[in-house]
């Protein structure tokens, strides 16, 4: 089944749909100021105090029980910097405050993607030219067939295996995916110039595995063993959690695909509509919104990004109305129900399709 | 007594190692200043933090501030200004103010700040700013110090501009007692009334034991805004003086068109309060590229490259906006910059430069 879109937007659907979207987007950053800084200042400590007592209980315990809680502490840690901290501050949400540790340039997170890389293919490629094929690498991540549009290779038919894969080494397909090593095999790209690319990257992982397997361990040398353990398991555990609700984003059934045509002589209006139909939701509770970074408000965020991510539940019911009122589907759904669609895909689409859809992408 | 360079050698690496990226998170600053903050909020590794101790009502709408400064503070010369740092609802601006303390006083510090109309850090100053706040200060800085050789001097001010002046003059009283020859000194101030006037007691009682300083003050509610012949009719030897300015900038331009008339502009000093030049009339419009956001914008002949930057949806960090906190030094990888304040041309290549004062000579490549 083909999810390319095809309906465009009338000429004054598409500028009515930007005035209402604008105003709402407005009506929160006019009123940005001290809560929305106590509001990320808050998830700062609380980051760090797990990280604290996470890596407390792992080096200093002995028994299963400061082993386990402290894993998950950690790995808590992770997921709340990595999320709401370290891909907010990155996308610029907190650059107004004018304060050096909120910058969106000056920000390193805790993973093994170079921050500078991930503005570029993140910040610029993927919210640019959200579900272009053949522009928005995200798509797939250059090694997942998720629509029919995507032109079928032999390589795809193991693709449940690179989804496992990416699932549990999600860091590092982030890491390495800005340096577009697709076009390596494919002959565009020398290997000086892949080397040259794979620079940040690699000072990066120099960085990460130094920390997490050489400093932490050592710190307390006489369970270096189990420091090493609790953070790779540490490590895991983000890594499986952000590529669960990454992966809800863009994927699960009914978000559509655009070919390049309809980003020529795109209006913000147009914009608008590509992020609305090309993202989905995921419902719960608030913390579980606070875990996922407000990614499960996916489509306010692809709406507003450098909107502060805690302020898109306040807004979502208005968006929704928005959508209604232009007849666009609002894609929201349980978290079971959105991934369990998006492994549906990953499974269907390892098979080639019945030719019924024009090949938009390579790969 | 042989000097200890193997032990300052051996700190230093100390400290550099300890700054290592390779022990982060370890050595992260933010998060232990925010752990000092909570025992002791003066406590900072980085920051220069200060503690508000006194609040003095100087004129109606003039305020002085007692701070003590941790031990980050290298101390400052008479004459050099500060950066303080306000979080205001959320945002932080920062602003810059003469210090009028002597700076033979260690460890307390004045700041003067008179309410400006529309001003949002004066006024939050004003109103929020208590004994026991702490505020966040930069390094001194500025170049509005005395000179080493003890000739006869001139120091002319108006309103506020008086705060850098007191600092000079407890210099100068600190250099008689300490036997240096003394100089001639006259303070010329403008001000609107004697209620308006800031440090007027200060400086009586400077002037009471000292016969070298001599006090020339100017009411402009009687006697009209001075023009600079007028003025300088008390002091009929000024051209042969070293002149320290600092005023509004209408009695700055005034004063500099004077001195510059007379072919005298190099025995004048000037400290600016806020509106510099920020725009050269001249110039070409130049393409900025942007090498992190991968935007191209342009400039405007003249413009500095904060506004332009902004106009361009780009969201350049930035504090003070006149040149002097560098929040907003930036990386250029290539192309020539003219600084707005002092005219100077930079380097081709490798540089930072601040954006708020800088504007293009050619086109740019610049990290933002």
């Amino acid at each position: 089944m083909s999810t390319l879109n095809r309906k465009r937007l009338s000429r004054e659907d598409a500028a009515a749909l930007q005035t209402d979207l604008d105003a709402v987007r407005d009506s929160v950053m006019n009123t940005l100021g001290e809560k929305d800084v106590a509001h990320i200042r808050r998830m700062i400590r609380r980051a760090r105090g797990s990280a604290i007592a996470g890596r407390a209980m792992i080096g200093l315990g002995f028994d299963p029980v400061t082993f386990v809680v402290g894993v998950a502490a950690l790995a808590h840690a992770k997921i709340v910097e990595n999320m709401e901290i370290g891909h907010n501050v990155m996308h610029g949400q907190y650059d107004w405050t004018n304060d050096p540790a909120l910058n969106s340039q000056r920000y390193e997170w805790d993973n093994v993607c170079d921050a500078g890389m991930w503005r570029h293919f993140h910040n610029y490629e993927h919210h640019t030219y959200t579900n272009i094929l053949g522009k928005d690498r995200d798509f797939g991540y250059t090694i997942l067939r998720m629509s029919d549009e995507q032109k079928w290779h032999p390589f795809f038919l193991f693709q449940p295996v690179w989804n496992a894969i990416l699932a549990l080494a999600f860091e590092w397909g982030v890491g390495g995916h800005d340096i577009g090593a697709e076009r390596l095999l494919d002959g565009k790209m020398s290997w000086k110039e892949f080397k040259e690319r794979s620079r940040p990257f690699h000072k990066k992982i120099r960085k990460q595995l130094f920390k997490d397997y050489v400093l932490f361990p050592l710190l307390t040398f006489w369970n270096a063993p189990r420091v090493l353990l609790a953070n790779l398991l540490a490590n895991l555990i983000r890594n499986l959690w952000s590529y669960a609700i990454i992966f809800c984003g863009h994927f699960p059934e009914g978000t559509q695909v655009f070919s390049e045509a309809d980003s020529d002589n795109e209006t913000r209006g147009d914009w608008y509509y590509r992020q609305l139909c090309g993202s989905a939701n995921i419902e719960g509770s608030r913390a579980f919104h606070v875990l996922s970074g407000h990614l499960s408000h996916q489509i306010e965020h692809h709406l507003f990004p450098d909107m502060p991510a805690h302020r898109y539940a306040e807004i979502a019911p208005q968006v929704q109305a928005i959508c209604a009122k232009y007849g666009i589907a609002y894609n929201t759904a349980s978290f079971a129900r959105q991934y369990g669609t998006v492994l549906g895909k990953v499974f269907r689409h390892a098979l080639p399709s019945r030719r019924t859809t024009p090949v938009l992408a390579e790969t | 007594m042989p000097t200890p360079v193997l032990p300052l050698r051996l700190r230093d690496h100390a400290s550099r190692m300890l700054r290592s990226p390779l022990l982060h998170p370890l050595n992260d600053a933010d998060a232990i200043n925010d752990l000092l903050a909570l025992a002791n909020p003066r406590w900072s590794l980085t920051e220069i933090r200060a503690e508000v101790v006194g609040r003095e009502q100087q004129t109606a709408d003039t305020l002085r501030f007692w701070l003590r400064p941790n031990r980050r503070w290298k101390g400052f010369r008479a004459g050099q200004h500060v950066a303080i740092t306000a979080e205001i609802d959320g945002v932080r601006h920062t602003r810059v103010y003469s210090l009028s303390c002597d700076p033979a006083v260690p460890g307390l510090l004045t700041l003067t700040v008179k309410r400006q109309a529309d001003g949002r850090v004066s006024n939050w100053l004003h109103d929020q700013l208590r004994v026991g706040s702490i505020v966040t200060l930069g390094d001194a800085d500025g170049d509005f110090v005395l000179p080493t050789h003890g000739g006869p001097l001139l120091l002319l001010s108006a309103g506020s501009g008086i705060t850098p002046m007191l600092a000079l003059l407890y210099e100068l009283r600190a250099r008689v007692r300490a036997g240096d020859t003394e100089q001639d000194i006259v303070l010329v101030h403008v001000c609107r009334d004697a209620g308006d006037q800031i440090f007027a007691n200060e400086v009586r009682e400077l002037a009471a034991d000292w016969p070298a300083l001599r006090i020339e003050t100017w009411h402009s509610a009687s006697r009209g805004r001075p023009a600079p012949d007028a003025l300088l009719a008390a002091v009929p030897d000024y051209a042969t003086r070293d002149t320290f300015l600092c005023g509004p900038s209408a009695f700055m331009a005034d004063i500099e068109a004077h001195w510059a008339d007379r072919g005298i502009t190099e025995r004048l000093r000037l400290e600016r309060f806020g509106a510099a030049p920020r725009r050269l009339e001249t110039g070409d419009a130049s393409e900025v590229r942007c090498a992190r956001s991968e935007r191209i914008f342009t400039t405007e002949a003249g413009e500095a490259l904060l506004p332009a930057a902004e106009r361009a949806g780009l969201k350049p960090a930035y504090g003070c906006r006149i040149g002097v906190c560098r929040t907003c030094l930036c990386h250029k990888r290539g192309g020539t910059v003219e600084n707005l304040v002092t005219g100077e041309r930079s380097g081709n290549g490798d540089e930072w430069i601040r954006l708020c004062v800088s504007t293009p000579r050619s086109d740019l490549e610049l990290e933002i």
